[in-house]
């Protein structure tokens, strides 16, 4: 059923990184919640084990089959998510679905989903520029997850799909005078979003950003207490399990969005570094993969694989160092998450998919 | 030109992709430099934060020492207790943490604003109390809303405890907060804000022996507040304690006589001033007002007009009536205006600068000698004895047996003087001239002669020690005491004192007058040889209370010692309005003595 020069042609280096940085994850995890009840890193590690099996259960599929049924695939995820804006209006609930034993996060797939339906869509696309025609279909295409995603509420997993969106569009020749107003068009948005959208504590999330030391028990709190973190961490950090603004529950969300932080004063700017080096190599190592593709669907996919996950990575760890608005972002593989873990893993499952197909005569 | 070819290659995208992976790779690299800048330039900063983070210092607070009677029986005792305090530098917006604290500790709001306004001078760190005696329960619900109420704190506080409420509580006095002006005007050196203080009695004249010294406590505390682990613990030193001279037996039944009464009643060892009770009346129970607020009992005390708060054996400024004519026995015989034998006749009346003065006793007591002058009280008697010596010689006198403005130095606050006059006193406080006629009021303890009851008690006991004056105390020797100006007991070395033979005549009409059926015959205790003297002091002329038609009851003296021969026991009892003082006041004095030989001897 499969053949055995596909499995030679498995980028087993990009496993190789992906796993790595898995597993420095539940190592971190296990740092921030071992005194925790919960078992945070055992789960994380079986999340591991589930993503990984889906990953490679994925790699079965030629990439062009599901691509073929891209829409189809977005299309059930776009019901998923409505009927969830639906339910959660009457229920008054979370972005979460509760099944038997594990919560997912339908969210966090709507990603995975937007990058079939975006590859599908500009798999045919052969100008060298972008038309309007074909913009608008894109920004189409990624505005009904991103609403459903920010109705549910959660703004930060919107936001990412706008990153596959802008994926999408730079690949297909965005001209510069279009990221201008473009770059104008989000500034007028994000002035009618702060007026009109933006609750509160997002308000006050972003204006401490600039100021996080003005109110240090309020939405400041969190910015500064992550600062400190790191900044105590020094050079070479205070050891495992020894960072007192982790262990002593000063930082927040230590094992989900702010688990660099505590990467930071554990093991100081030597880990932060190495960490953002491993990572960036990993990111290397999947943009180079666009360079092998065998067509421009599997360009696609790669580049809005791998922009995706640099931007959560950027903004995550922008976020933490206080530069940026705290929003509810993870970093991705290494925050504690099976959802996020998991779309992350189908992402790269069709990064390596389309690396491994490369010869393979349509 | 080139937007309408299409090419089949893939290059054009590839490169596309380069480019934005290599801007990722920028973007890292200026996200590592801004690491580079928290975690290795500022470090010093963030790691200071990060311990001001972890360690959370506070004060243990030490325990005030106690005070004890001479037996070890222990007066003003300490509990454990907690309050609640407010951090203003911690509150987000003092309004609304105002009106949730209120809540939280069912205070109300205006009271609390009022009293964390009393205090808006002082530093914002500086915690201010809100709430003290807090129960366990109240406990709970402020630890278990730490975050929410990152401005609230509990601290341990040893509280005072006085085990027998009201039981000499002039003498141990009473605790409050210390004000604001206090704390800067430096009144009590390494006192806090929220810090009790004594106010009155041994509390207020031992406090800094009493006050120990606080501990601290660092505690290593997690993002919630609660306690990880210690870091460092400096144990409280207790403030030392007093061992008074009050005897409680003693203490309790003076007390007790004074139930019920407007009064005082002051009992102290002539030997070396150990004073064994003090009690005044009315009294109140400083357990009511330990609190840092000021309850409506303490303000129900202050405007009442029989002054509870009012120490009367030290403050209370009385006539001393006919317990004066033992100074005008003593002085008659010092200046040789009389002698032991002069014998006077009394047909109940004098007539003196074209006035009549009455004596007491409507019919007279016919011819009296000196010491049947003492034992019955005769006024004519000592009208002429105040003819004879005139008002200086009479204000000599008295001074040289302890009267007058001078304090006895008890060791307490607030003492106040006399009064006994003189011309030059006449000329200097009412600028004009002494009446001699006054002087013949002046000679029955009428007319401007003021005394204080603890005053009375040291005459007593000079008149007891043949001589020789004391200082009364109420901390033991051996105690704490560093020893004030006049310190402990020694002879009267001024010039001018009384020779020791004047004293027996006088001891004996004061013996007389208690064991030979003279006034002071309610105080005799069998097999004892109490001495004393009765007094009763008009308020107003009995002319003025029949006018107001209202029987008007003289305020009831007695002051005496036992035994007749090495005396150990003074008593002085005052009972205002208390009629005459054979019939009160004696009366009250021999349960005491009787008391004091059933226990002593």
């Amino acid at each position: 059923m499969i053949d055995r020069r596909l499995i030679q042609n498995v980028d087993w280096l990009l496993l190789v990184l992906l796993l790595l940085n898995s597993l420095v994850g539940v190592l971190v995890i296990y740092s921030a919640s071992h005194y925790l009840p919960g078992n945070f890193y055992m789960r994380q590690l079986f999340f591991i084990g589930i993503s990984l099996m889906a990953l490679l259960v994925l790699l079965l599929v030629d990439y062009q089959v599901l691509v073929d049924y891209a829409y189809y695939i977005y299309g059930f995820v776009m019901v998923v998510l409505a009927g969830m804006v639906v339910f959660n209006h009457l229920m008054k609930k979370g972005s979460w679905i509760r099944l038997r034993y594990f919560q997912v996060q339908p969210s966090e797939l709507a990603k995975v989903a937007l990058v079939l339906a975006m590859a599908r869509l500009f798999a045919e696309y052969k100008r060298s520029t972008l038309t309007r025609g074909a913009a608008l279909a894109g920004a189409g295409l990624a505005a009904v997850p991103f609403f459903l995603v920010a109705l549910q509420p959660d703004l930060g997993t919107a936001v990412s799909l706008l990153s596959i969106l802008a994926g999408a569009l730079i690949l297909a020749g965005l001209e510069r005078k279009t990221i201008i107003a473009v770059a104008l068009l989000v500034i007028g948005v994000g002035v009618a979003g702060w007026h009109f959208y933006l609750k509160d504590y997002q308000k006050d999330r972003l204006a401490t950003v600039v100021f996080p030391d003005k109110d240090p028990r309020g939405s400041g709190y969190q910015v500064l207490q992550s600062k400190i973190a790191m900044g105590s961490g020094g050079v070479l950090g205070k050891g495992f399990k020894k960072g007192s603004q982790s262990q002593l529950k000063f930082l927040p969300a230590r094992h989900t969005d702010f688990v660099f932080s505590v990467i930071g004063e554990e093991f100081g700017f030597v880990g932060a570094a190495v960490i953002l080096i491993i990572y960036y190599a990993f990111l290397l190592r999947l943009f180079k993969s666009a360079g092998k593709a065998r067509d421009r669907t599997g360009v696609y996919i790669v580049f809005m694989v791998g922009l995706m996950m640099a931007f959560q990575l950027i903004v995550n760890v922008a976020m933490v160092i206080g530069i940026f608005p705290v929003v509810g972002i993870p970093l991705p593989l290494l925050s504690y998450g099976g959802s996020s873990l998991l779309a992350n893993y189908l992402g790269v499952s069709l990064v390596l998919n389309v690396k491994m197909r490369r010869f393979v005569n349509i | 030109m080139e937007k309408d070819r299409v090419y089949e290659d893939l290059s054009l995208i590839q490169r596309r992709a380069t480019v934005v992976a290599a801007s990722i790779g920028i973007i890292l690299l200026l996200i590592g430099l801004v690491c580079w800048k928290i975690q290795i330039l500022d470090h010093g900063k963030y790691w200071a934060l990060s311990e001001a983070n972890r360690f959370r210092e506070s004060v243990i607070a030490a325990p005030r020492g106690l005070i004890k009677d001479r037996n070890e029986v222990i007066l003003a005792d300490y509990t454990p207790s907690f309050r609640a305090s407010i951090i203003r530098e911690n509150c987000r917006d003092l309004d609304v943490s105002i009106e949730n604290i209120a809540r939280l500790l069912a205070i109300a709001p205006a009271e609390l604003r009022l009293r964390i306004e009393k205090y808006a001078s002082l530093p914002a760190f500086q915690p201010i109390v809100v709430k003290d005696n807090l129960d366990l329960r109240e406990v709970s619900r402020i630890e278990s809303r730490r975050l929410e109420f990152p401005e609230l704190i509990v601290e341990n506080d040893p509280r005072r405890f006085y085990p027998f409420g009201s039981l000499a509580a002039h003498v141990i006095g009473y605790l409050q907060e210390v004000n604001p002006e206090e704390l800067k005007g430096g009144t009590f050196k390494g006192k806090m804000l929220g810090d009790l203080v004594g106010r009155t009695g041994v509390e207020r004249e031992y406090e800094t022996q009493l006050t120990g010294v606080n501990g601290r406590l660092t505690e290593i505390v997690d993002s919630q507040g609660r306690p990880r682990g210690q870091a460092a613990r400096v144990e409280p030193a207790a403030g030392g304690d007093l061992g008074l001279t009050l005897d409680f037996d003693i203490q309790k039944k003076a007390s007790e006589l004074l139930e019920g009464r407007e009064g005082a009643i002051i009992v102290m060892d002539p030997r070396n001033g150990d004073v064994l009770a003090l009690a005044s009346y009315p009294t109140y129970d400083p357990n009511k007002f330990i609190t840092r607020f000021t309850p409506q009992e303490w303000m129900d005390l202050m405007s009442r007009p029989d002054h509870p708060l009012e120490n009367r054996v030290i403050r209370g400024q009385y006539s001393p009536g006919s317990i004066f004519k033992l100074t005008m026995a003593a002085g008659g015989l010092k200046f040789g205006a009389i002698a032991e034998s002069t014998t006077f006749y009394c047909p109940g009346f004098g007539q003196f600068y074209g006035r009549p003065f009455a004596c007491w006793k409507a019919g007279g007591h016919g011819a009296l000698n000196l010491t049947g002058a003492i034992q019955n009280s005769c006024n004519v008697y000592f009208y002429n004895v105040g003819r004879r010596l005139g008002v200086d010689r009479i204000a000599e006198a008295a001074e040289s047996l302890g009267l007058g403005e001078e304090k006895t130095g008890i060791d307490l606050p607030g003492e106040k003087g006399g009064i006994i006059p003189s011309e030059a006193w006449s000329q200097s406080e009412r600028k004009s001239p002494w009446y001699p006629g006054e002087t013949i009021s002046v000679a029955i303890g009428q007319g401007p002669v003021l005394v204080t009851p603890v005053q009375v008690a040291v005459h007593t006991a000079i008149l007891a020690n043949r001589g020789k004056r004391v200082v009364p105390r109420l901390l033991q020797a051996g105690g704490l005491r560093e020893g004030p100006a006049g310190a402990a007991a020694g002879e009267d070395s001024r010039p001018g004192a009384i020779p020791a033979g004047i004293y027996e005549t006088v001891v004996n009409g004061m013996w007389r007058c208690v064991n030979e059926g003279g006034t002071g015959k309610g105080a005799d205790v069998d097999g004892f040889d109490v001495c004393g003297k009765t007094g009763s002091t008009q308020i107003i002329g009995r002319e003025t209370a029949e006018r107001l038609g209202r029987k008007i009851m003289p305020h009831s003296w007695f002051t005496g010692f036992a035994p007749r021969d090495n005396p150990r026991v003074v008593v002085t009892v005052l009972v205002e309005f208390g009629g005459m003082g054979g019939a009160t006041a004696a009366p009250l004095a021999r349960e005491i003595f009787a008391l004091y030989k059933e226990k002593y001897d």
